[in-house]
């Protein structure tokens, strides 16, 4: 019971985001604002903010019967100006070929103006908008699909919602739309909202519809986390700028990846969902706790604050699951070699390599150098030629010579792009990410190579590669 | 009649031929409406907002008045505006017609409807039914237009979630208020002794409405964060 009554002092209930977030910071004029697209648009494009091109805008049944079609170019969206739900929105894809008056909607069924000007009139009647009031229907540019998402969405955009507090990021969310939710991102009508660990845009756990938790996309084995979501900075950018823009105190920005514009805000939201603490499997409370009455006074400082205060969960968790640290595609690493000598250096982390390999150079520093230069006496030619049946060279260098070299544990044969090299392998101790770990190295001339020292698969299974670090 | 042990308030009220049943409904209803804000803000039951489920919690206890079976022929007119409601749905959605005129249409289907089952009720000898008080079926009946406005907006499975909630509101309502129930009896002789009592319900929602907790409810829909957070 009290671990019950503590979790709710965490998680943003509907009370609570009605009395405390809501109610003192969104006014009702910013609240019609954004329930409004039209002027929500206007107002957004006129601050700078980039959103969806509006072709043109149908008030009443005149302008519609005097409506210039040839302006409208051939894949375009129509919306009312008030709908709910996604409800009214006709999507068209292109003209259909060899005619003006069809297009072609985006679920293959063509249309002609006079089912668009028999559509727009339901619009304007309000069939569309909440309980019937008369309403604008407006034409706006399609967004297009950006690549990174092709696979993950089923027909239509996805969208990145992030809710912004006091100018500063709390939460975000990516909404996929789904089979299940007819292509709407929606998650009420059973979209997928994935969560992004604020700091580095990418994404974690994911839930679909109100609070199932999954974790791929549904009917394939695509990974709903990991997903690396492009413009990350550029998103919060926007969504703070809108919010600054709008007047909302507490505000829900939906933002769209467009293929050829890059992100471009979609909506606005006064009153945005709570469901994406269940993607997130973060409480929404305690955040805008924290962000509350602070100064911000820049976008940029917004973003920073936000990314410091409630990003890098995604490490912790995969720490957490997997017993495995986290690290990325350079390291760290202190080496100890002969003599308990300490040398630190960058490494490349390598999954295509077996081993760990050191430079010639890093290893006379770390007390090798005798180990280099006997091994260097050593004619190989007496061994014959070097061909790939000849792992057994190896064993009879070490049988011949091991004794006589200081330090040398083996020989490895390795077959690269620039031929056959025959390297002694030492055995050293090396500490990267505060994990310790002994191991046989390799010695090679790295001196034309960017890193000293590469590490191989064999030392990598106490961690995970995150290539984006 | 004036009792001896009754608030000087009520023998004054029935002193000037106020009827008791509109004195004990008028403390009911500030009561009623107070366990649907209890039942949507703490337990976090939905239901049509705070208007229809108190309205039809009234129809309820006034049907029930002289039995406490006759309920289930308020549940009978309830069910039947419901299912007219989502038929007629999607015999108008075709049509596509204005928002008024459609649900005119169908509260014209669902009053002949219900017209049927009432003549249905009297040939299976039901008298009970047939003689129902009118006014809170009528009341029943409204029900119609903000069940069709849900479902515009929100969806039909939305609106019969809604619909059910409201119909469980509603029973609660009835189970602690209807004179022919021991709780409801009970609570309405209290009332009609310690009346100024009833005016508790003002620091009642004073407290609900600054609570800013998390809705049972919500316990249920937040389980895995519950979990993840712990």
């Amino acid at each position: 019971m009290f671990m019950l009554f503590s979790a709710s002092k965490k998680i943003l209930g509907m009370n609570a985001r009605n009395l405390t977030y809501i109610r003192p910071n969104n006014r009702k004029k910013a609240k019609r604002l954004a329930d409004e697209k039209i002027t929500s648009k206007k107002l957004l494009k006129k601050a700078g903010v980039p959103v969806p091109r509006l072709i043109a805008q149908i008030s009443s049944r005149r302008t519609l019967e005097n409506f210039d079609w040839t302006i409208l170019p051939p894949s375009f969206v129509l919306k009312p100006n008030r709908g709910l739900g996604g409800d009214g929105i006709i999507v068209v894809y292109g003209r259909k070929k060899g005619s003006t008056d069809t297009w072609v909607r985006s679920n293959g069924k063509p249309i002609t103006i006079t089912d668009l000007k028999m559509h727009i009139g339901h619009i304007l009647d309000g069939e569309f908008s909440l309980s019937g009031t008369p309403d604008f229907a407006f034409f706006e540019e399609r967004l297009k699909l950006s690549k990174e998402f092709r696979p993950y969405a089923y027909r239509g955009i996805p969208d990145i919602r992030v809710i912004v507090y006091n100018k500063v990021p709390v939460m975000a969310m990516l909404r996929l739309p789904t089979k299940e939710s007819d292509g709407k991102a929606n998650l009420q009508q059973g979209g997928i909202g994935v969560g992004i660990d604020m700091a580095r845009g990418i994404t974690t756990t994911a839930v679909q519809g109100k609070s199932r938790i999954v974790e791929y996309v549904p009917d394939t084995r695509l990974l709903l986390s990991g997903i690396k979501i492009p413009y990350w900075d550029e998103i919060l950018h926007l969504a703070i700028k809108s919010q600054i823009a709008s007047g909302l105190g507490y505000l829900g920005a939906d933002i769209a990846i467009d293929r050829d514009n890059g992100p471009v805000i979609l909506e606005l939201n006064a009153r945005p969902g709570l469901s994406i603490q269940v993607a997130n499997l973060a409480g929404l409370k305690r955040r805008l706790e924290r962000v509350e009455g602070l100064k911000i006074n820049t976008i940029a400082r917004g973003i920073a604050v936000g990314k410091n205060l409630f990003g890098g969960e995604i490490e912790e968790e995969l720490e957490s699951v997997s017993g495995k640290s986290v690290i990325g595609p350079v390291e760290k690493v202190e080496i100890i070699g002969i003599a308990n000598k300490k040398i630190t250096t960058q490494a490349k982390i390598d999954t295509g390599a077996y081993s760990t390999s050191i430079d010639t150079e890093l290893a006379r520093e770390l007390g090798f150098g005798p180990t280099i230069d006997s091994f260097a006496k050593i004619d190989l030619t007496e061994f014959g030629e070097v061909t790939e049946k000849g792992l057994g060279i190896g064993k009879k260098i070490e049988k011949k010579y091991g004794s006589r070299i200081p330090h040398l544990i083996e020989t490895s044969v390795t077959w690269s792009s620039s031929g056959v090299t025959i390297r002694p392998i030492v055995k050293l101790t090396f500490v990267m990410d505060k994990k310790s770990i002994t191991t046989k190295v390799n010695i090679v001339d790295r001196s034309d190579l960017k890193y000293n020292m590469i590490i191989g698969k064999r030392n990598l299974g106490k961690f995970l590669v995150d290539v984006s670090k | 009649m004036p009792e001896l042990y009754y608030n000087p308030l009520i023998n004054f009220l029935l002193m000037q031929h106020v009827d008791i049943s509109t004195i004990t409904l008028l403390l009911l209803f500030p009561v009623i409406v107070t366990v649907v804000v209890v039942l949507r803000q703490i337990v976090g039951i939905q239901a049509f907002g705070i208007y229809t489920p108190s309205i039809i919690t009234l129809a309820f206890v006034f049907i029930g008045q002289q039995r406490w079976s006759d309920i289930k022929y308020a549940i009978m007119v309830y069910v039947t505006v419901l299912c007219v409601g989502m038929m007629m749905r999607y015999v108008l959605k075709k049509l596509r017609l204005l928002y008024l005129p459609r649900v005119a249409i169908t509260l014209t289907v669902v009053s002949f409807s219900v017209l049927a089952i009432l003549a249905f009720g009297g040939s299976m000898g039901r008298t009970g039914f047939a003689s129902a008080p009118i006014f809170p079926i009528l009341i029943i009946i409204m029900l119609v237009e903000k069940f069709v406005t849900v479902q515009i907006e929100k969806g039909s499975r939305t609106a019969i979630i809604l619909a059910v909630e409201t119909l469980f509101i509603a029973l609660v309502g009835y189970t602690i208020l209807s004179p022919t129930t021991i709780i409801g009896k009970t609570f309405i002789s209290f009332t009609l002794i310690h009346t100024w009592v009833v005016l508790l319900i003002i620091p009642i929602n004073l407290f609900i409405g600054k609570w800013t907790g998390l809705r049972l409810s919500e316990y249920l829909r937040f389980r895995d964060v519950i979990k993840k957070i712990q």
